[in-house]
């Protein structure tokens, strides 16, 4: 038994040591006053002004992020509406909406973005900032109504119900009992929807015309390009970044003790590496 | 009376700083029904999980036929246990579900078919065997469940709260097939279950539990007629518990007033407990009654009415046929040999 | 919530979906069938005709390739993977909690950061071959390979592996686990009679899951295979970004799909189940 202890625990730092090796050497090079990788020139935060001072890397960043945050509110509205929707259909058009709503969850993003493009230019919709926003919204969506469905089913039936027989008309109920009942749902389907958002980089890459690129698309023209120290000093901040939002959620999530020890850990099911 | 079985030896668990079991004995004889009664959290379960080897006591021994197996792994040890929500095996159907342990024990398959036959046909589900598990109702689960773990043979077969998950109808029919399945295979049973009347019915000794202590160990009638405390006497049944005090021998006052009754060898005067059963007292006239009182309340409870009756300064929960009135005086009667008088505050091995 | 009226609220989601899910994706099987999509539609089979060419089957053989690096990746991420899920499935809820956390975290950075990062430890001059020298080991040569393609592969998408299984072994009940051992079974046997057949949903998500971005990957195959080794995702990206051939792109996407669609079904076991974890 210890050995098979102690086994598991070198296999665990093995397998670790492979997922944290890339981000590690970045974060080192982040502060490497050599510009080239070969040697190691001392400290320095050159390239942490510089990242700031780019304004190709700023542009694109507030691209990211006021795409993220537009298309998960738009997602979010649509979506929860959608859910309750959906939650009151006939068993057939029910099953038929989930079935298209599943769609861009199981296809390649490849073939997302291709499809996508192809519609916007029979539309006649140019190829910028609303056709990324657009595209963001329609694979965002899946995720916030698969986020609030399972609040719905587990929602009592006669709760709405009651809150009618009190006096309630059906949509001072819906906002008074139903909401609440559902926003875990909502908000996790938020969480969802903006991190999908700021992480997707195929379905942007097929989509965004000339002029307007995230960070997923910038990284990608410089990784091609030759590699700028600043993307170094760019990956340390995001890990941080992450890393704060992780321990925020986690301490929100915390606090939701029902089930909380065999939560299972979300797999996104869809990689911006796709 | 058969052979001792398996012996629990001044076992003791401790769970972080929690004390589940306090140094417990206990002997159990070869085919014996042997039932374990307790409120949840009285260690019952642990006790069960000890003996199945799921879990290892923090001091003490386990004995089987005399040899110690405290530290045998489960796989090992000649016992099978029916959990309480099943455990069956989702991907196997109901067929390879009791054959489980027996393939594991590379039984020839002829074999194998012969016994899970015979098996399926016992639990009543002959023509199961291809079904999924799933597709089963939840008593159906439970025939399986029993039937997986009998098919091996069992020395001892531990069942742990195995019809609680059951509707009532359906669990009285099972108790009565459990209790015959033992009758017919001649199996030790060890049985854990928090439901007193379940308890009585089956089982040859009952092991009433409290915070990891025996409370009692004796036959079902012992039990309900002779309970050794408070605790018993309320768990078992419903009864009216008074402080008394034993003046002498035969001799006991309570509800101020002295009652003649059959209980001796306690010091003069000493302080105790006296359990009378809800269904012993009897409403009388006038003129024959002990204690004088006025009805609080009256329920009908199908088979009788339960009455509570305020008397020399106790509410006596009183069972009778005939109902009175609310606000009714009348007068009651306890007889000598509806008394039992018992220590304050005993548990057994302490 | 048995208001029927609300069943409306869904109406907005249900024509965009038709829109911008439903169409787009009809759109590419139109195109496929079309010879110059931009200017007009007609019918004709060329763009399957020039992909399944026998006399020159070089698109065949990037299909090929792209296949046979995703199974290679996925078995690797299956054998890496599998173990890691058991191990961490073993391990006290709350020590669990922060272990996953830690597994994730480099998932919630982005892919293209850490591909590239792999560049720079493969290169010829990188890391980890300064380090082999220092310890003066023969160098590792892997940069622009085939092998490097899998390697981030599998550095991508072994969460995706590791999660889904994980999420089912902790989800089997432990009494299940101790009625095994109850009939008999000694540990290993455990494992292989109970707790793998059990976990088997998991390991079909879980191959689906990194198969299907493996598959379909251009980044990767671009950053860390240099031009040598296209793969299927890099002639779809050439045909809509460079040469302008929508037909024929749209050709390649529904041979996509139709691959995903093969994938998904000769995967066993029930998927829904653990793949429909949610997340946080």
């Amino acid at each position: 038994m210890k050995l098979w202890k102690r086994l598991s625990y070198a296999y665990s730092v093995l397998i670790f040591l492979f997922l944290y090796a890339p981000i590690v050497v970045m974060i080192v090079y982040s502060f490497n006053a050599e510009k080239s990788r070969a040697k190691w020139g001392g400290f320095t935060l050159k390239w942490y002004r510089e990242l700031f001072s780019n304004s190709d890397i700023m542009e694109a960043l507030i691209t990211t992020l006021t795409i993220a945050l537009l298309s998960s509110i738009i997602a979010l509205i649509i979506g929860t509406a959608a859910a309750v929707g959906i939650a009151n259909l006939r068993k057939g058009p029910r099953k038929w909406l989930m079935n298209i709503t599943y769609l861009p969850m199981l296809n390649a993003d490849i073939v997302t973005g291709v499809s996508l493009l192809l519609i916007f230019s029979l539309m006649g919709i140019e190829l910028g900032y609303v056709s990324l926003l657009l595209a963001h919204v329609t694979f965002n969506i899946p995720y916030v109504i698969l986020s609030i469905m399972p609040k719905l089913r587990q929602l009592d039936p006669h709760l709405y119900e009651a809150a009618q027989d009190l006096g309630a008309p059906p949509v001072l109920a819906f906002f008074k009992v139903v909401l609440p009942e559902i926003s875990p749902g909502i908000v996790t389907g938020f969480l969802l929807a903006f991190t999908m958002s700021i992480d997707d980089f195929v379905i942007s890459f097929f989509t965004t015309g000339s002029g307007v690129s995230t960070l997923a698309i910038e990284i990608y023209s410089m990784a091609r390009r030759g590699i700028k120290p600043e993307i170094n000093a760019l990956s340390a901040i995001m890990f941080l970044v992450v890393l704060a939002l992780l321990l925020v959620i986690n301490l929100r999530g915390g606090k939701d003790k029902k089930g909380a020890e065999n939560r299972p850990v979300s797999v996104r099911a869809r990689s911006s590496a796709r | 009376m058969s052979k001792e079985l398996i012996r629990l030896k001044d076992i003791v668990m401790t769970i972080g700083d929690n004390e589940v079991l306090k140094k417990m004995n206990l002997y159990i004889r070869d085919r014996e029904f042997l039932t374990m009664l307790g409120p949840s959290g009285c260690g019952k379960t642990t006790t069960l999980r000890i003996i199945g080897g799921f879990a290892t006591p923090t001091a003490g021994q386990l004995l089987f036929e005399d040899r110690d197996i405290t530290k045998v792994p489960p796989h090992k040890r000649p016992i099978n246990t029916v959990f309480q929500k099943y455990a069956l095996f989702t991907h196997l159907n109901v067929y390879e579900n009791v054959a489980f342990g027996l393939r594991l024990k590379k039984v020839q398959e002829n074999e194998v078919k012969k016994r899970v036959g015979e098996m399926l046909e016992m639990v009543n589900l002959g023509n199961y065997g291809e079904r999924t598990v799933s597709s089963l109702s939840g008593g159906e689960q439970q025939r399986v469940a029993i039937a997986r773990a009998l098919v091996n043979h069992p020395r001892i077969l531990l069942l742990d709260e195995p019809l609680g998950a059951l509707d009532l109808k359906l669990r009285k029919e099972m108790q009565l097939e459990l209790k015959k399945i033992q009758q017919h295979l001649g199996i030790t049973f060890i049985y854990v279950t928090h439901d007193q009347e379940e308890a009585l019915t089956m089982s040859d000794t009952v092991v009433v539990m409290n915070k990891g202590r025996i409370q009692q160990i004796g036959t079902p009638i012992d039990i309900y007629n002779e309970p050794k405390n408070a605790f018993v006497a309320d768990f078992i049944g419903e009864s009216n518990i008074i402080p008394a005090v034993m003046e002498k021998d035969y001799y006991v006052r309570f509800a101020d007033r002295g009652f003649e009754c059959l209980d001796a060898g306690f010091a003069p005067n000493e302080d105790v407990e006296v359990v009378v059963r809800p269904e012993d007292i009897k409403v009388v006239d006038e003129q024959k009654g002990q204690l004088r009182g006025v009805v609080e309340s009256t329920i009908f409870k199908g088979v009788h009415y339960e009455m509570v009756i305020r008397a020399n300064g106790f509410a006596w929960l009183v069972q009778s046929t005939k109902a009175e009135e609310v606000g009714q005086e009348v007068s009651l009667l306890i007889t000598p040999n509806d008394i039992h008088v018992m220590r304050k505050g005993v548990a057994e091995h302490e | 919530m048995n208001n029927k009226k609300s069943q409306w609220l869904a109406l907005p989601y249900a024509v965009y979906a038709v829109i911008f899910i439903a169409a787009p994706l009809l759109l590419i099987v139109l195109y496929s069938f079309c010879t110059d999509p931009q200017n007009g539609i007609d019918f004709t089979m060329e763009n399957f005709v020039r992909f399944f060419d026998f006399a020159n089957p070089m698109y065949m053989q990037v299909l090929w390739r792209s296949i046979y690096l995703a199974i290679i990746s996925t078995i690797i991420c299956l054998l890496l993977g599998y173990p890691m899920a058991y191990i961490l499935s073993q391990l006290s809820p709350r020590v669990r909690g922060v272990v996953s956390v830690l597994f994730i975290l480099p998932m919630w950075m982005n892919f293209l950061l850490r591909t590239y990062s792999w560049m720079s430890l493969l290169e010829k001059t990188g890391l980890i071959n300064r380090l082999l020298e220092a310890l003066s080991l023969p160098s590792l040569d892997i940069m622009y390979t085939q092998w490097a393609v899998v390697l981030g592969n599998v550095y991508n998408f072994l969460p995706f592996m590791i999660l889904p299984i994980y999420n089912v072994l902790i989800k089997i009940d432990k009494s299940v686990v101790e009625a095994a051992q109850d009939l008999g079974a000694p540990p290993y046997r455990v494992f292989t009679r109970v707790i793998f057949p059990l976990s088997l949903g998991g390991v079909a998500s879980g191959i689906t899951m990194t198969f299907m971005p493996a598959v379909t990957t251009f980044v990767i195959s671009k950053l860390l295979g240099g031009g040598q080794n296209t793969l299927i995702g890099d002639l779809i990206e050439k045909q809509f970004k460079v040469t302008g051939n929508w037909g024929f792109g749209s050709a390649m996407s529904v041979i996509i799909m139709v691959l995903i669609l093969i994938a998904m079904n000769i995967t066993p076991g029930d998927k829904e189940e653990s793949a429909g974890g949610t997340l946080l």
